[in-house]
């Protein structure tokens, strides 16, 4: 059996299976309209689903506190980068993280541990940061924003990272509110002492004196607000080549799209189990086909089908959505080409154990419900508890998606998704290899 | 004699503690139709399949125009065709895409394979159909398109499984006639049935398989001659059956006696000339004769005798 013989048969399976899957109307309506129906549909319906966020589920927040202080009216040290973290702290759905492994957080570490997926944000506040606060109001310093600078992971929802950056801004306003009124009152004084006789004015400043000392100390600076010269910019870690910062779509094509290319596992079992059954396997073993040809011709068509699958969901989001691709088209053929040899892999592993189209249908769902749900299909793993972060990595999906977002929001070429590929072709061969071991054709 | 075109040596197969099959030797001629018969669990099945490659034997050879057979022999497997049991084909591909696909993976290409599969639908009759789904057959044209799926490399032996079992009786003439007709034109067909009117139709020599093995192995007409002694199926009430046999057992004739479906069935040396004695006997003895069939010597009455089972069983 030469090697054009064999192609030339495991085009004919190909062709065979491509065909009888184009008649199949269910399966594919399967394979391809549920994925896009999640894409178009529960893209917009399911905005602000997620109840991360809240005191049991706490969005964890690296604050990088650079604040060194400075020395306020009454000659004492303020840090008000300490008072925001303090405030944030006080927030029940935020669970804010200063320090790791004893250590106090710096910039680069968290950008870091945001770039490998560990945390999703983080807040640096400048070491200046009282300084500025107090130049600003003292008039000592020509005005200019306060710039705080919020780390975020592209790949981490909008619907997550906004309200935790609203309510750092709050926080952080608030709080310079509260340290500026002690200056804006004695400004004030200062101005009303200026419009009395000279011989009143003496008066003014020990009541100004006390008044400020009685609200730096006993209320804390005081309960008046003001506006705040804080801007908060948001950038990515630095590793990132991100031009803007992703959109609802381009965080959730992939995850549907990996949830769409597993539902291959159900209909490639079935199909090869109907085989079984109809006896064409045998009549295929009859004849002078070597069995992994057989295989290989029984999987390549179900392969391309989820080539083709992903290339459709990604071509939606970028023809109805404007979609952003990312730079390198290389990383995402080697991902999408990964998660395929994935899929198909599982599908034969579950054609080898199951041995009725009941058993199959119950794992396939099974399995492609669960790993969805494991891998961060429907909750982004930053969402999740650690133990479920670290069981996470037990799912080729998430190691799919890892890869996607790569490429699409994090806008990284082919080696930075060298990993994740590994991966998926580990969790390929691995499949392959227990199915074709515990594969019979009879 | 023609040449042997397929030689069995001493198969065996065995799955776990249950012996499908032990120690067959066959020789099967070129051109000739030969019959494998025997009740399901027979090791039929087993045995069929060893022969075409599906699994190899235990223990034992298999050789075609003398040269070794295992299942790794694709040269030798091109040039054999299976009809399997199961409608083997893509139920929602037509007729002609299931053969076209048939045909690729044997080698066929370009006009060569669109003049078989012409010629294979036109032998089965059904090449007016040839682009309809194949969901949309009935059983017997199913059964039909099932075996030219078989034919289209022009293999220089068939293996046919069963290839009437749920079929009518329009499209199983139809069989017949195209097994004839291929026989005709020289093409060796091992044909595995439990019908023995049909072996005895279309065979020129039958095996007849129990229990893992050949027990005779002839053409119907001398095996028929040689062992076809008759029976009579007898029915006698229940209560009444074990006097009866201990009364007709010492007659002249009476080879034995075995019990099946409520009933007896009496091998005899003469039917005819032994009836009157039983019915003698049953009326000195008021046992009552419900019923009598006298079953004439055909292959399975041969197995009756063989094997002491009816062939359907």
């Amino acid at each position: 059996m030469n090697l054009a013989a064999s192609i030339a048969q495991i085009w004919a399976l190909t062709q065979k299976d491509l065909k009888i899957l184009l008649r199949d109307r269910t399966g594919m309506i399967v394979l391809f309209a549920m994925p896009i129906m999640f894409i178009l549909v529960m893209s917009v319906a399911l905005q602000g689903m997620f109840d991360v966020g809240s005191a049991d589920h706490p969005v964890k927040l690296l604050v990088v506190n650079l604040d060194q202080g400075a020395l306020y009216l009454n000659q004492e040290e303020m840090h008000l980068g300490q008072a925001i973290v303090d405030a944030l702290d006080g927030f029940d759905g935020l669970d804010i993280v200063t320090e790791i492994d004893g250590q106090p957080l710096t910039r680069e570490r968290a950008e870091a541990l945001i770039a490998d997926g560990t945390y999703a944000m983080a807040l640096v506040l400048p070491p200046d940061l009282t300084q500025q606060v107090i130049d600003a109001v003292s008039g000592s310093a020509p005005p200019a924003p306060i710039t705080v600078t919020f780390i975020t992971d592209p790949g981490a929802s909008s619907q997550l990272t906004a309200p935790v950056l609203a309510a750092s801004a709050a926080t952080m306003n608030r709080t310079v509110a509260y340290a500026q009124a002690p200056y804006r009152i004695r400004l004030a004084l200062e101005h009303a002492a200026a419009e009395l006789p000279p011989e009143q004015r003496a008066w003014v400043a020990p009541i100004a004196k006390a008044l400020i000392a009685e609200l730096t100390t006993t209320y804390n600076l005081g309960d008046i607000g003001g506006e705040s010269e804080i801007r908060i910019e948001t950038e990515t870690p630095a590793s990132f080549q991100v031009e803007q910062l992703p959109t609802a779509v381009e965080q959730n094509v992939p995850g549907y799209a990996i949830f769409g290319v597993f539902f291959i596992v159900g209909v490639l079992a079935s199909s090869i189990l109907n085989e079984k059954e109809t006896g064409t396997f045998r009549r295929l073993m009859a004849a002078p086909l070597p069995r992994s040809v057989l295989l290989l011709g029984k999987l390549l068509p179900y392969y391309l089908v989820n080539v083709i699958q992903v290339a459709l969901m990604f071509a939606i989001g970028r023809l109805i959505f404007g979609m952003n691709l990312g730079h390198s088209p290389a990383a995402w053929l080697m991902i999408t080409l990964a998660t395929a040899a994935t899929a198909t892999g599982l599908g034969l592993l579950v054609a080898a154990l199951g041995k009725t189209e009941s058993q199959i249908s119950g794992i396939a769902t099974l399995l492609a419900l669960t790993l969805a749900a494991i891998g961060g299909m429907m909750v982004p793993t930053f969402a999740m508890p650690p133990f479920m972060q670290q069981l996470a990595k037990i799912s080729p999906h998430y190691w799919a998606l890892q890869g996607y977002q790569d490429v699409i929001v994090r806008g990284l070429g082919w080696q930075a998704v060298l990993p994740e590929t590994g991966v998926l072709l580990a969790f390929a061969v691995t499949f392959y290899a227990f199915a074709v071991w515990k594969f019979r054709f009879e | 004699m023609s040449p042997t075109i397929l030689t069995a040596l001493n198969l065996h197969k065995a799955y776990g503690p249950i012996q499908a099959v032990r120690g067959v030797d066959l020789h099967i001629q070129r051109g000739e139709i030969f019959g494998l018969l025997g009740p399901n669990g027979a090791g039929k099945t087993t045995l069929l399949h060893m022969l075409t490659g599906l699994i190899p034997p235990d223990q034992g050879e298999i050789l075609f125009n003398g040269h070794l057979f295992t299942p790794e022999a694709m040269s030798l497997k091109a040039t054999i065709g299976l009809v399997p049991q199961e409608l083997a084909l893509y139920p929602t591909l037509s007729a002609w895409d299931n053969l076209i696909f048939f045909g690729r993976i044997y080698g066929l290409r370009g006009r060569t394979l669109r003049h078989r599969v012409e010629a294979v639908l036109d032998l089965v009759s059904l090449r007016d159909r040839a682009r309809d789904p194949i969901q949309t057959y009935s059983g017997g044209m199913k059964r039909r398109i099932n075996i030219a799926a078989g034919l289209l490399h022009q293999p220089d032996i068939l293996f046919l499984d069963e290839p009437t079992v749920g079929v009518d009786p329009q499209s199983r003439n139809a069989i017949f006639e195209a097994v004839e007709a291929l026989n005709r034109e020289g093409l060796t067909i091992l044909y595995t049935t439990h019908y023995m009117e049909e072996a005895q139709r279309l065979c020129h020599r039958v095996a007849i398989m129990d229990e893992g093995r050949i027990i005779a192995l002839d053409t119907p007409r001398r095996l028929i001659q040689e062992m076809g002694e008759g029976f009579i199926r007898v029915g006698v009430p229940a209560d009444q059956q074990q006097a009866f046999v201990q009364h007709i057992t010492p007659l002249m004739g009476v080879h034995d006696v075995i019990r099946q479906d409520g009933h007896l069935l009496v091998r005899l040396q003469e039917p005819l000339r032994t009836l009157p004695a039983i019915f003698q006997i049953a009326t000195t003895h008021r046992i009552p004769i419900t019923t009598l069939q006298i079953l004439e010597p055909d292959l399975e009455t041969v197995f009756l005798q063989l094997t002491g089972k009816a062939l359907r069983e």
